[in-house]
């Protein structure tokens, strides 16, 4: 930067500091809504983080590796046969692996003496789930006592609909291909704090037990959940997996970026029999509640843009306030031989400036107010819970979202004083100089 | 001597909503290079149109205007802005320095503007014109914490940083006190002198006219003639016309 456009950001900065009030009233707006969005884009990653760590750890991992069995064309089961060799080439091909858990899957009804929910079933080995625990907060009862044959874990909105405590006996009824009924009764050994919209279909029990409910042997799992070092990996490990499975000589279906509830239907009508394995990743796991991000994220970017929009109008007002106020000055500084480029430069100095001081501090504020708010440990009503993912308020602000706000904020309010800016560098010398008021 | 200024049958018109206002009727006036003149004549004689046209900041209706050899019609913007920059000093009545910016800056800012000397140079040239209007101990000040009279030694040294050929006053001394004023006008004539700069000023007070070496008297839009200082003094009190009242045409 040389000293003439040095002199350009002086002559900005003074003019903004001579209105105080003015500066302090519109610095103080842009701020908020800058302070706004760090709030939401922090409350947007923490409804990705907690889904992140929510959906891997209940459902999904970062990579899935599943399938279905069909003994006839049109009987597809949910399972993996023969899964411990498809755990070995795991364990071979992917060095990028943290650890892998194998879960059993199930789609039951679960009947207590005063109700019943359908509910998806989780098999687990609660001694081989390190994630599991540090996830799932147990409200009542102990993580293991998933150990003994038949026990079962549930979340707090289904042990209140179903009106039972840690204890309590219940019944799986599950449906077989042949029309037939498969029931087993479990012991409810565990409570668990609700984890948004996936803890409201989600169980888990003692994988020997949802074995035995669907007569499976120890060779059959429902999936295996991967999950990685990095999280970045995930594509390249899927696409590496693929190849390596059907080297091995398993069957794999068509990539298809849906949960694997949702593929009955179409793998039913596909008319072949035996496995097939299928790989797919978290975000594919979870796509059916993906929604609810973009939709915050449609809301918040709408709730933005009409703030910037009405902060746009007032740094306009302020700008033509401030061009009139200086018109004066505008054709002294042409006719001493300033060009229009450099007028439309001063101006337009002022108009970042303002932005960018206000966006810091709104940065600033934006961050304390997302920690004080995480600190603060809200609790959210249930139906907020279920967006969110979480029992309680989680923001978390990230520096790429605060840079992105501070940035896109002050962009926008420079691009806002252009027109003034460029007005103001249109005037004539001596109307500028003859200017009145 | 050769002319820095050569104006020929210059026509100014403003529109006033339907009205077309004459502020110069075929105004011819050459100015030769280091000359101290005084533009003389009531308010609404043309006297600021007249030093507008020539400083570049307006264009005539019709008519020739030539500033250092350039035919201002035939300039761009840009090309007008250079000459203003580079050829012209203006001292504006009420005095138009740049609130935010200190003294030093003020005068330093038409430098910053040419981009042709460095930081030590550029020092050194305004740190001698505020010696030389006797403002180098205010150099740090804003123009509020200046007098009339100091602000105004501001913008003479701001219009002679550049070193430019042409200095154009509008009135300088129309705001200040007699005294501070006589002192301006003292400075701006020994810098002429020293340096050789052309001086214009427009003045309707009799007692400026004192200091030019020749005076154009205009009315209506119109020159009545160039006269000695002592002969438009004359005029400007009612007197008879003196005889050797001389019209210069280009």
């Amino acid at each position: 930067m040389n000293l003439f456009d040095r002199m350009l950001w002086v002559i900005a900065f003074r003019s903004l500091m001579q209105h105080r009030l003015r500066t302090l009233l519109l610095g103080s707006a842009i701020a908020g809504v800058t302070a706004l969005l760090v709030t939401l884009t922090g409350a947007f990653v923490g409804i990705k983080t907690t889904l992140l760590v929510s959906a891997t750890t209940l459902m999904s991992g970062h990579v899935n590796v599943a399938g279905f069995y069909k003994s006839s064309p049109t009987s597809a089961a949910p399972v993996v046969t023969n899964y411990k060799k498809v755990r070995e080439i795991i364990a071979k091909e992917v060095p990028e692996l943290d650890y892998v858990v194998q879960r059993g899957r199930g789609w039951a009804k679960l009947v207590s003496e005063s109700g019943s929910q359908q509910v998806g079933i989780g098999g687990i080995d609660i001694n081989h789930e390190p994630g599991f625990r540090k996830v799932v907060q147990i409200k009542e009862g102990k993580f293991e006592d998933l150990e003994k044959p038949n026990a079962m874990l549930i979340f707090e909105a289904q042990a209140r609909k179903l009106g039972v405590k840690v204890g309590d006996t219940m019944t799986i009824v599950a449906p077989t291909f042949r029309g037939t009924n498969n029931t087993l009764d479990v012991t409810l050994v565990a409570i668990a704090a609700d984890i948004g919209m996936l803890s409201s279909w989600n169980t888990f029990m003692n994988d020997q037990g949802l074995r035995q409910l669907y007569q499976l042997n120890d060779e059959t799992t429902g999936a295996l959940q991967l999950y990685l070092k990095d999280i970045e990996q995930v594509k390249p490990v899927q696409e590496r997996l693929r190849k390596v499975l059907a080297a091995g000589g398993f069957e794999l279906l068509d990539p298809d970026p849906r949960p694997y509830f949702a593929k009955f239907d179409s793998v039913n009508r596909e008319n072949w029999t035996g496995q097939k394995l299928d790989v797919t990743n978290w975000e594919d796991e979870t796509s059916f509640v993906q929604w609810i991000v973009t939709a915050l994220t449609v809301l918040a970017t709408m709730v933005i843009v009409a703030l910037v929009a009405i902060i746009g109008v007032g740094i306009m007002n302020v700008m033509w306030i401030s061009i009139r106020e200086r018109t004066r000055e505008i054709g002294t500084l042409r006719a001493v031989g300033m060009q229009r480029g450099s007028v439309m430069a001063m101006f337009m100095a002022e108009g970042t400036l303002l932005g960018f001081m206000g966006t810091v501090g709104g940065g600033v504020l934006g961050v304390l107010l997302s920690v004080g708010l995480t600190q603060a440990h809200i609790s959210l009503p249930p139906s907020w819970q279920f967006i969110f993912f979480s029992e309680r308020l989680v923001i978390s602000p990230t520096a790429f979202w605060v840079f992105f706000s501070v940035g896109f904020i002050t962009a926008a309010i420079t691009a806002i004083s252009i027109i003034p800016s460029f007005l103001a560098a249109r005037l004539k010398p001596i109307t500028a100089m003859s200017h009145v008021g | 001597m050769s002319a820095i200024v050569t104006i020929q049958d210059v026509v100014k018109e403003y529109n006033l909503g339907a009205t077309v206002v004459q502020a110069l009727r075929g105004v011819s006036l050459t100015v030769d290079k280091g000359e101290f003149i005084s533009i003389a004549g009531p308010s609404g004689s043309g006297k600021t149109t007249l030093l507008n046209l020539i400083g570049c900041v307006d264009t005539a209706t019709r008519g020739r205007v030539e500033v250092a050899g350039k035919n201002t019609a035939e300039l761009s913007e840009r090309e007008l802005t250079d000459l203003r920059l580079n050829t012209i000093g203006f001292i504006f009545q009420s005095f138009n320095l740049v609130s935010v910016l200190t003294v030093f800056q003020n005068v330093e800012f038409p430098l910053l503007l040419q981009n042709k000397l460095n930081a030590k140079e550029r020092k050194a040239r305004v740190e001698a014109l505020l010696e030389q209007v006797g403002l180098l101990t205010h150099q740090k000040h804003r123009p509020n914490e200046l007098s009339g009279g100091q602000r105004q030694r501001v913008a003479i040294a701001r219009a002679l940083v550049t070193d430019p050929l042409i200095v154009l006053a509008d009135e300088p001394t129309a705001n200040l006190d007699s005294e501070t004023g006589q002192a301006i006008l003292d400075l701006m004539k020994s810098l002429n002198q020293q340096k050789g700069t052309t001086f214009i000023f427009s003045t309707h007070d009799h007692r400026v006219m004192r200091y030019a070496n020749a005076v154009v008297r205009l009315a209506d839009g119109k020159v009545l003639g160039r006269e000695s200082p002592e002969d438009a003094v004359a005029h400007a009190m009612g007197l008879e016309t003196p005889k050797h009242a001389e019209v210069r045409t280009p």
